[in-house]
C-alpha cells in the first residue's frame, strides 16, 4: 500500500455536542478498488467518523483528502460533484417520491446522464426498475436499501461510503445487500462500509478497523481480523469465537 | 455575515422611515356600498313632541316612484292620514301621538310594472316613538315568489364561496407549509406577507403610480418574492447557520411579525380601503348561485396559479428537488442537491403566493393592516390539517378550511365560522393524526 490512497482521514477530531468529542483522532485510508470495513462497539463513532469525512458533521481537528486534495468540511454537494457517493444508515431514501425521482435526486448535479445511468443500475437492481413508479415509503426495507445505494451510484462515483446497510434487515436481505457491495467494488467503486454485522463485513473486505472510543485500535486484512484473538474477544464476541 | 444583518435592519428602517415618503391621505373614497333595490330611508334626526309622522322614500331599483297612496291607520282600524309619494319618492304622514299604526301601501296604485317584492307585506304595524320620526319601508322589485331561498340552494351559494375563500386560503399556505417542511420553521410572520403584499398593490393601484390593478398586482406580488428571499438570506440563512434552535426562532417570527404589522399600520392606517379597479360589479345569477365575474376571475385564476404551482413540484427539476429537501434535508444535502437554493426558492415562490393571496383576497373584500394577521390562524389551520410539510396538504387543507368556515354560516353565526374550521381540524387529527395527506413518521 505504498500508493497514494483514494480517501484518507487523518487524526480526526469531531462531534454533535461542543465541548463533546465523539472522535478523537480517528485515522483511516482507503485505496483504489478496496473494501474497507470499520466495525467496532456501538457508541465507538462509526458512523460519525463516516459522516465527518463527508462533511455532515463539523470536523473540529485532522484532515480529510481525496487523491490528495484536502476536502476537509467541503459541503456534502461538492464532495458528491467530485465523486464520492454516500448511504446514510437511516432515512436513506426520500419517502414521499417514486423510485424514479429517488434516481433522479441522485442524478441531480448531471441530469444529463440520468437516462443511461438509470439503464446500467437496473441491470445490477432489477427489482428497482420493476418499481420505478412506486413511492419509495411502499418499498420494503431490503428494496430501500437497494434504492438508497442505487441513488448514490447514479453520479458513478469512484467512492462510495455504506453506514451500515445490513442494519435492520432479514438475514435474506442482508445477504443480498453485501452481494451488491461486492458487484459494485467489482465495477470498480471503492468502499468504505461502516457495519454492525463484524462477520460478515470481514469476511468481504480487503481491510478491516476497529474503532474503540473514536479512535482507530486495529487494523489489517479482513480475514486477520476476524481471527485476531483480541478483536474475537472484544468486539466479535463469543458467537465468532464458536464458528 | 455582518453585512447581512446590516442589510436586514436597513431594510427594516427603510421600512419604517416609509410612511414620512408616502403615507395614505385621509380623503380616501369611501367603501360604502350603493344603493340597491330596496328603500334609503332619510336620516332620523330631533324633532319636537307632537309633530311625530311617518315617512319614507319609495323606490325601484334605485329610480323614485311617484304618486302611489299610502295610507295610515291606528291599530284599531280608525284613519289617521294617507299622502301620495312625491316626484323623489318621499312622503310624510303626520300622527297626533306615539304609538303603534298600520301603514298601508295602495297595491293599485303602483305604476305598471312595479310590485311589492312580498305581496303579504303590503301592510306593516310601525311603531311611533316620541320625538322621533318612524320610517316605513315598502320593498319594490320583482315579485319574489320563492320566499327565502332552500337550504340546498343556500348550501350551493356557500360552497362557492367556501371553495372561492378557501382556494385564497390554499395559496397563501403554500409557502408556510413549505418553509416548515424545508427548515422547520413555524413563520408566525406569514400573515404580513398576506397583507404587504395588498398593501402594496394598494399602493401602486390607488397612489403613485396608478397602476392598473392586475399590473400592481403582478408588481406587488414580485416585489413580495423578492422580500422573502431578502429574509431568508439576511435573517434565516445566518441564524441557521450559527444553529439557532427552532424555538428561538419562532419567537423571532413573533416579534418580527409585530414590527411588520405595525409599521404597515403606520404607512397605510387602519381604515379599510379598496383598489380602484373592479370594486363594484352585478353578479351573475348562475343556477341557484349567485357570482360576480371579479369574483369568478379571481376563482379561475387561483385555480391556475395552483395548478401551476403543482405541475412545477411534480414535473420540473427544482421541484423534484424541493420535495427531496422537504422529505430529508442531510440525504438531499448527500444527493448533491445545493439545498440553501432551494430554500431561497422556497422563500421566494412561498412570499410571491402569499403576496398575491393578499392582493385576490384584497380585491374581493377590502385592504387593510390586519387581514392576513386574521388569516393566519386558518392558514395554520390548514397547513395542519393537510399534512404539515407539503404543498398538495396546503392546497387540499385551505380548500377543507374555506368550506367549512363559508358552508357553517348557513346554521350558526358568521361570527363563530372560524371556530367551524378549528372544530374540522381537531376532529380530523383525531381521525388523521399526521393531517389528511401527511405521512406517518416511521418509527425505528
Amino acid at each position: 500500500m505504498s500508493t497514494e490512497p483514494l480517501v484518507a482521514a487523518l487524526e480526526i477530531v469531531a462531534g454533535y455536542v461542543p465541548g463533546v468529542d465523539v472522535l478523537t483522532g480517528c485515522s483511516v485510508e482507503l485505496h483504489e478498488g478496496e473494501i474497507v470495513g470499520i466495525i467496532g462497539p456501538n457508541g465507538a463513532g462509526k458512523s460519525t467518523l463516516v459522516k465527518a469525512i463527508f462533511g455532515l458533521v463539523a470536523v473540529r481537528s485532522g484532515k480529510v483528502t481525496l487523491r490528495g486534495e484536502d476536502i476537509t468540511s467541503r459541503p456534502p454537494h461538492e464532495l458528491v460533484a467530485r465523486g464520492i457517493g454516500y448511504v446514510p444508515q437511516s432515512a436513506n431514501v426520500f419517502p414521499s417520491l417514486s423510485v424514479t425521482e429517488n434516481l433522479e435526486m441522485g442524478a441531480y448535479l448531471r441530469p444529463k446522464t440520468f437516462r443511461a445511468r438509470f439503464e446500467e443500475l437496473a441491470v445490477l437492481f432489477p427489482r428497482l426498475a420493476e418499481r420505478r413508479r412506486q413511492r419509495a415509503a411502499s418499498l420494503s426495507g431490503g428494496e430501500r436499501q437497494m434504492l438508497a445505494m442505487a441513488r448514490a451510484l447514479m453520479m458513478a462515483p469512484a467512492v462510495l461510503f455504506l453506514d451500515e446497510p445490513s442494519a435492520g434487515l432479514s438475514p435474506t436481505f442482508q445477504d443480498q445487500v453485501f452481494d451488491r457491495v461486492i458487484d459494485i467494488n467489482q465495477a470498480g467503486v471503492a468502499i468504505l462500509m461502516v457495519e454492525q454485522n463484524a462477520r460478515r463485513c470481514l469476511e468481504i473486505a480487503n481491510r478491516g478497523y476497529v474503532l474503540d472510543q473514536g479512535r482507530d485500535a486495529y487494523t489489517g486484512e479482513g480475514r486477520e481480523l476476524l481471527e485476531d484473538p483480541k478483536v474475537i474477544e472484544l468486539y466479535l464476541g463469543t458467537l465468532a469465537r464458536g464458528r | 455575515m455582518r453585512s447581512r444583518l446590516h442589510l436586514a435592519l436597513l431594510v427594516l428602517a427603510i421600512g419604517v422611515a416609509w410612511p414620512g415618503i408616502a403615507t395614505a391621505g385621509e380623503d380616501e373614497p369611501t367603501t360604502t356600498a350603493p344603493p340597491t333595490g330596496t328603500p334609503t330611508a332619510p336620516p332620523p334626526t330631533t324633532i319636537a313632541p307632537g309633530e311625530e309622522a311617518l315617512g319614507g322614500t319609495l323606490t325601484e331599483s334605485g329610480e323614485p316612484v311617484e304618486g302611489v297612496t299610502i295610507r295610515v291607520e291606528g291599530v284599531e282600524g280608525n284613519p289617521v292620514g294617507e299622502a301620495v309619494t312625491a316626484e323623489d319618492g318621499t312622503w310624510r304622514i303626520p300622527v297626533p301621538e306615539p304609538g303603534r299604526y298600520q301603514v298601508t301601501i295602495d297595491v293599485d296604485t303602483l305604476p305598471r310594472g312595479v310590485d311589492l317584492r312580498d305581496e303579504k307585506r303590503a301592510t306593516l304595524e310601525i311603531p311611533v316613538f316620541p320625538g322621533r320620526p318612524s320610517v316605513a319601508l315598502f320593498a319594490l322589485g320583482e315579485l319574489d315568489t320563492g320566499g327565502r331561498p332552500s337550504t340546498l340552494e343556500r348550501l350551493a351559494q356557500s360552497s362557492v364561496n367556501g371553495v372561492k375563500f378557501g382556494l385564497i386560503v390554499a395559496m397563501t399556505s403554500i409557502g408556510l407549509s413549505l418553509i416548515f417542511g424545508t427548515t422547520g420553521l413555524i413563520n408566525f410572520a406569514h400573515g404580513e406577507l398576506v397583507t404587504f403584499g395588498a398593501i402594496l398593490a394598494w399602493f401602486l393601484n390607488a397612489r403613485g403610480p396608478n397602476w392598473q390593478l392586475i399590473l400592481a398586482g403582478v408588481a406587488a406580488a414580485a416585489i413580495a418574492g423578492l422580500l422573502g428571499g431578502a429574509l431568508e438570506w439576511s435573517v434565516w440563512r445566518p441564524l441557521r447557520r450559527r444553529q439557532v434552535g427552532l424555538f428561538q426562532l419562532f419567537v423571532i417570527t413573533i416579534g418580527l411579525s409585530l414590527l411588520v404589522r405595525h409599521a404597515l399600520l403606520i404607512w397605510f392606517g387602519g381604515q379599510r380601503r379598496q383598489f380602484t379597479d373592479y370594486t363594484i360589479q352585478k353578479e351573475w345569477e348562475l343556477g341557484p348561485v349567485s357570482i360576480t365575474p371579479r369574483d369568478l376571475t379571481i376563482m379561475i385564476a387561483s385555480i391556475v396559479i395552483l395548478v401551476a404551482v403543482a405541475t412545477m413540484l411534480q414535473r420540473t427539476r427544482i421541484g423534484k428537488a424541493l420535495r427531496a429537501v422537504s422529505d430529508d434535508i442531510d440525504l438531499s444535502e448527500a444527493s448533491g442537491i445545493d439545498v440553501q437554493r432551494v430554500i431561497l426558492v422556497v422563500w421566494v415562490a412561498g412570499a410571491a403566493l402569499a403576496a398575491t393571496g393578499g392582493i385576490f383576497l384584497g380585491t374581493i373584500e377590502a385592504v387593510d393592516w390586519e387581514m392576513g394577521t386574521r388569516l393566519l390562524l386558518l392558514m395554520f389551520s390548514a397547513v395542519i390539517l393537510g399534512g404539515l410539510g407539503t404543498a398538495y396538504g396546503a392546497m387540499v387543507g385551505g380548500l377543507v378550511v374555506g368550506l367549512v368556515t363559508e358552508v357553517s354560516t348557513i346554521w350558526v353565526s358568521p361570527a363563530l365560522k372560524i371556530v367551524f374550521a378549528l372544530a374540522a381540524l381537531v376532529l380530523a387529527l383525531l381521525v388523521r393524526p399526521q393531517g389528511l395527506l401527511g405521512r406517518k413518521e416511521r418509527i425505528g
